[in-house]
């Protein structure tokens, strides 16, 4: 038995990092990090992944400092609600500072990922810059860009081998040597215009749900013409015209090309066009998929899609009408992906399309499909793992559709598989969420809104309390949980004893006192993510669970009960936390206002990087 | 764009219509014969006014007032339900548009709205109409295409055949 430590240093350094990278997961590489000093030393340098789930919990310095072999990063910006315009625009979450240290800090960056940042054209330049061996490029609920910014991405990528450039450097190298300083003019010249591979094997570009400004019509044109590794393209969330002719030349050229997300702008004549020029595609988003009957047109989509043989996964089908969709019937058997959020296509012609889907695992699709639509979903699509249905209608204008809580009990009934669910819908009842718990243990995710706020069960006019208590307390996996319709403190009681591997948790119009925020904070021991808004939750609970605050990413309160005096004393308590408090009115500066001042939006969240110098004038970090 | 519809049953030999305004009548200039439309003796049909491009204002109205109703003091409720601003944009602005109308048949008192946006072709329009107004019951008649008549009026008062002009135009 070998006394100390001293073990570790039995193996040489290599053998630890070759044992080490067998542990994917983050939780894993910090537990090893934390056993002995040769472990940390050895660690740090072989982590080749790092997932920043809020960009201002670490200084973008620090974090390049302690891990300096990243080859791919995730990086998160804004809070959730951000996507449902609860956080000013100006709230924060700007990536030059992070991709400023990447470029010092991380040359060999192959790949990065950040979603809800602002991300300018500069930003974007830079990436193209700097990163000589870049692969992977997504933007996920971005904005802050423009196409001028994708064209600088496009006009950097390369597919030349490397030998081909490193010996023009050379050459210009020696050119230089024999002929002295007079030259250096000459050698810019020709540095310039050598093939310097930046951005090299760019194979994933994905833009997904950005918004992004159209002042570069023709930017995909920027790609070069020996650019060839493209393998996965999403341009879904463009406004704007894409060059049918330019994309088909790059399609064509790309022979690796598995995924195609095409953006709404384009017509459907020209998408059959470009689909037929990738048949070896595997996940497809379409364009506009509604036109005038033509029965050439119709021919030629059900040729390009039966020319599919891979098909996966499909999307896209915007304003999808019953004309077009039976055309490409014959991919729907070999589909385990589809979303038709975007399809406003009626239920029996939806039915009959989604029902053909025998192997489906993840649905997407508006609530046109339906209770009848559902049930029929139910019975073919056995394998069914995630099923989201999107109002088609949020604001109640238009005549109500037929889809209840009967949809998602049958899908609960006959899909076993199911692990996750976002559901809109306008009434529910105890006795459904009871079924659906019973049924599907399994659960992991259970997102339930019902759309009017404080709905109660509609046949017995009881608040939704046991129905999602009994959720929680039959599915032990439930990782996230959001809540609707009308509830009391009771729900949170069960919540906070039951849901222990709970890690994110949206709460709205719920509640009748600090107990329930109590019950959470007390409880949930895996809690991560807490977003609540006008939940009658305040001061005392808030105070009283100071140190869970630390255990979590974030806690989002908007329109609750909290004071100014409360949020003082919480950022008084609790040093590693940032207390930012939202006031958009901007008035007089926070230091002028009374504890008693009532806090409009509150975010708070664990950091080591101590509070962040950007805040914009209507946040305060208390 | 501004519409009115109006929708006559049919009978005999009468023909049903939907009659639709459009502002933006550049595109469908061509005119039909209106003698045969107007030959019915009923009365003309109800027009009910839809305001074009202010129909998001009057839906944004009535959803705000939707909205206060319900407990919550004065407040408009923002970012409820949590639905994705971009989802949001795609919905209301941009190239899908609400486009609702209110149709009118001829003969029947309460009216009926219809999303043109809804529809991608003439043909999923006759459906929905279909559905949504009933048939006179005196014969097992199938074919509604043969047995209603569904016109417009243009923004220069001419009634027109809704089928002239390609479905993208027609719904601009």
């Amino acid at each position: 038995m070998v006394r100390g430590f001293g073990w570790a240093a039995a193996f040489p350094d290599e053998v630890w990092e070759h044992v080490f990278s067998f542990l994917a997961a983050d939780a894993d590489r910090n537990a090893v990090a934390l056993v002995c000093r040769a472990w940390h030393r050895i660690e740090r340098r072989s982590r080749r992944r790092v997932f920043v789930g809020n960009c201002y919990a670490v200084a973008p310095a620090a974090a390049v400092r302690r891990f300096p072999e990243v080859r791919a990063a995730a990086i998160k910006g804004k809070p959730h609600f951000a996507d449902f315009n609860l956080v000013p625009t100006d709230w924060g979450g700007g990536a030059e500072a992070w991709v400023e240290a990447m470029a010092e800090g991380w040359p060999h960056l192959e790949e990065l990922r950040l979603k809800r940042m602002v991300v300018s054209d500069d930003c974007l330049e830079l990436i193209a810059r700097s990163f000589k061996n870049f692969g992977v490029l997504s933007l996920v609920s971005c904005d802050g860009f423009s196409t001028a910014g994708l064209a600088a991405i496009a006009a950097n990528c390369r597919s030349s081998p490397v030998h081909t450039s490193v010996g023009l450097e050379v050459a210009i190298l020696v050119s230089v040597a024999s002929e002295g300083v007079n030259e250096l003019s000459l050698v810019y010249l020709l540095l310039s215009s050598a093939d310097i591979p930046y951005l090299r094997n760019l194979r994933e570009l994905d833009l997904h749900e950005n918004e992004v400004e159209d002042n570069c019509l023709n930017w995909i044109s920027h790609f070069p013409e020996s650019f060839t590794s493209l393998v996965s393209l999403n341009i879904a969330c463009l406004e704007g015209d894409v060059n049918t002719s330019v994309l088909e030349c790059l399609i064509s050229r790309c022979p690796n090309l598995k995924t195609l997300r095409l953006n709404h702008a384009m017509p459907l004549e020209k998408l059959v066009s470009l689909l037929q020029r990738a048949p070896q595609l595997v996940d497809v988003g379409t364009s506009k998929f509604s036109a005038d009957h033509h029965p050439e047109l119709f021919s030629k989509l059900e040729s390009t899609f039966a020319g599919f043989k891979h098909l996966k996964s499909l999307s896209g089908i915007w304003e999808a009408g019953p004309t077009y969709l039976p055309a490409i019937y014959s991919v729907c058997e070999s589909l385990t992906s589809l979303n038709l959020c975007y399809a406003t296509i009626q239920s029996p012609e939806l039915l009959k399309f989604v029902s053909r889907c025998k192997n489906l695992q993840r649905l997407w699709v508006m609530d046109l499909i339906e209770d009848n639509g559902l049930i029929a979903v139910a019975a073919s699509c056995k394998l069914l793992q995630e099923l989201r249905v999107f109002p088609s209608d949020p604001y109640g204008v238009a005549p109500p559709i037929s889809l209840t809580e009967h949809g998602l009990v049958a899908i609960s009934a006959g899909c076993l598989m199911l692990h996750s669910v976002l559901y809109f819908c306008r009434q529910m009842t105890n006795a459904a969420l009871l079924t659906i718990a019973n049924n599907r243990p399994n659960l992991t995710c259970f997102r339930l809104c019902i759309i009017e706020p404080h709905t109660p069960d509609y046949i017995s006019q009881e608040p939704l309390d046991a129905g999602f208590s009994a959720i929680v307390e039959s599915c032990k996996d439930l990782r996230r949980l959001s809540l609707s319709g009308l509830l009391t403190d009771r729900v949170f009681k069960s919540i906070g004893a039951s849901a222990n591997r709970l890690e994110m948790l949206s709460v709205a119009f719920a509640g009748d006192s600090d107990a329930g925020l109590h019950y959470i904070l007390s409880g949930c021991k895996n809690l991560r993510k807490l977003e609540i808004r006008d939940c009658p939750f305040g001061d005392k609970a808030l105070l009283d669970n100071a140190s869970k605050l630390e255990t979590m990413r974030s806690l989002w309160m908007s329109s609750c009960s909290v004071t100014l005096g409360a949020c003082r004393q919480l950022a008084l308590k609790m040093p590693r936390l940032n207390v930012e408090v939202i006031d958009e009115r901007r008035g007089r500066p926070l230091e002028s206002w009374p504890d008693d001042f009532p806090v409009e939006k509150l975010y708070i969240y664990r950091t080591v990087a101590g509070p962040r110098s950007d805040t914009p004038p209507c946040v305060w970090t208390v | 764009m501004e519409l009115e519809l109006g929708l006559a049953l049919p009978g005999g030999d009468l023909i049903a219509e939907l009659g639709l305004a459009s502002e933006k009548s550049t595109s469908m200039c061509r005119k039909r014969g209106f003698d045969d439309m107007f030959c019915r003796a009923t009365s003309p049909p109800l027009f009910v006014q839809k305001d074009g491009d202010d129909d998001d204002g009057d839906d944004d109205d009535s959803r705000f007032n939707h909205l206060q109703e319900l407990n919550l003091g004065s407040r408009v409720l923002v970012g409820w339900p949590p639905v994705r601003v971009s989802r949001r944009k795609s919905e209301e602005g941009g190239k899908r548009r609400v486009n609702c109308v209110k149709v009118n048949m001829e003969g029947v008192a309460i009216g009926r709205k219809v999303d043109l946006s809804l529809h991608d072709s003439y043909q999923a329009l006759f459906l929905t109409l279909s559905q949504m107004f009933p048939k006179k019951q005196h014969d097992g008649e199938e074919s509604d295409a043969a047995y209603y008549k569904v016109t417009y009026e243009d923004e220069d008062g001419d009634w027109m055949l809704v089928g002239d002009v390609p479905w993208e135009a027609f719904i601009l």
